[in-house]
């Protein structure tokens, strides 16, 4: 690769960027959910070592890359790293690297399983050419520690409760530590607003007689988040999502709807705010 | 609130995990079925210590919310 012939756009594409010391790139990686084997793990700190200058850097979104690397260096760079599975990564106006949080594989409030969902974006989306950049993280539940709503579609576990009359003991405990005060109680009576409820599980999980119970448990659909110059925080497309499926052809028709409709170098969240978000989620649920 | 409680416990401005385990210590000298009472902040205390409480076989009775405090009721699992 001569140095002269180096087109920084098609180097994107394939993870490698340019640094300001313009014959030095980083190497970006795919590291989904920011998880990697021992293996890997050598294997990085063997290749910045070997073709780096020894630093590896933490990225904001769970990723790696592999700093001062030599231009020269970068194709033996990237064969080896493939030897042990790990790809390169991307940057410019696609589908970047997929963040999670750890999900209900190891996390007490994880309302889903988010490791292999986000494997499942990334095999679909990761790559795929889009007007701007486009970010996807999927988190557990409400919480948010994956940050759902500051990307251009999240993924976020959570759940809808339904009281029960049985067996509940009037302690008061469910009003007093819902998060948004979606629950009221009148004369004994347990009452959820559906409106405010944020779908946390945080009445399931205190409730000493466990008379919230989970009605329902899945996926909630964010789109058009984004931090940057112009920061903007995801709104809701859907309620709860209860089957993996529906949930990737929900995410299909948002996608499409920013290919189709985005400018180029606008976020989704800005296409959505200059359309207007009624009609944007209007139009998206109508392909569904 | 009317309970017969066998030790009253004052955990404002205790954050997590500390008000959590000096819960615990005071059940620890408790039978099956004595109540506690303890004060607890706003916010992450009163989220994190009844649903801890719960996880070790505890029950909530009561919660009454003062000014900046709950007033909550354990009864000994
Ligand atoms: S978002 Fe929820 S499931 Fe994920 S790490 Fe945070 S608390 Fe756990
Ligand atoms: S926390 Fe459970 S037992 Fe207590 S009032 Fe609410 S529903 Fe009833
Ligand atoms: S799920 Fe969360 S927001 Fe909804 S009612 Fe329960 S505690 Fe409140």
């Amino acid at each position: 690769m001569a140095k002269q012939g180096v087109d920084n756009a098609e180097m994107k594409k394939i993870g490698m960027i340019q640094q300001k010391q313009k014959e030095y790139f980083a190497l970006r990686l795919r590291v989904v959910g920011g998880d990697l084997n021992p293996d890997q793990f050598r294997k990085v700190a063997e290749i910045a070592e070997i073709y780096g200058d020894g630093n590896i850097h933490i990225t904001t979104r769970q990723g790696i890359e592999i700093h001062n690397v030599y231009y020269t260096k970068l194709e033996k760079a990237k064969d080896e790293l493939q030897t042990v599975g790990i790809r390169m990564g991307a940057c410019g106006p696609r589908v970047r690297i997929v963040v999670a949080c750890p999900g209900d594989k190891t996390c007490r409030w994880g309302s889903i399983e988010t490791k292999g969902m986000a494997a499942r974006i990334d095999e679909k989306y990761f790559g795929s050419e889009t007007p701007h950049k486009f970010k996807f993280s999927v988190t557990g539940c409400p919480h948010n520690c994956a940050k759902a709503s500051e990307n251009d579609i999240g993924i976020m576990g959570g759940i809808l409760p339904k009281w029960q009359e049985e067996g509940c003991i009037d302690c008061n405990l469910c009003v007093n530590i819902c998060p948004t005060q979606a629950i009221s109680c009148e004369n004994g009576r347990y009452c959820l607003d559906e409106q405010k409820c944020i779908n946390c599980s945080i009445c399931t999980a205190s409730c000493p007689t466990n008379s919230w119970e989970i009605e329902k448990k899945g996926y909630i659909v964010l789109i058009g988040g984004t931090m940057g110059k112009i920061p903007r925080l995801a709104s809701r497309l859907t309620g709860i999502v209860e089957n993996q499926d529906d949930l990737m052809r929900y995410i299909d028709a948002a996608f499409s709807y920013y290919k189709q409709h985005g400018r180029k170098k606008e976020r989704f969240g800005h296409m959505i705010d200059r359309i207007g978000l009624e009609k944007t989620k209007g139009d998206i649920l109508n392909e569904i | 609130m009317k309970y017969k409680v066998a030790k009253r416990l004052d955990l404002h401005g205790v954050p997590c995990p500390m008000n959590f385990v000096k819960t615990k210590v005071a059940l620890f000298g408790l039978e099956c079925g004595d109540l506690l009472e303890v004060i607890l902040d706003e916010g992450e205390a009163i989220i994190n210590v009844p649903r801890s409480l719960k996880d070790e076989g505890h029950k909530i009775i009561k919660v009454e919310k003062l000014e900046e405090t709950f007033r909550v009721i354990v009864e000994h699992g």
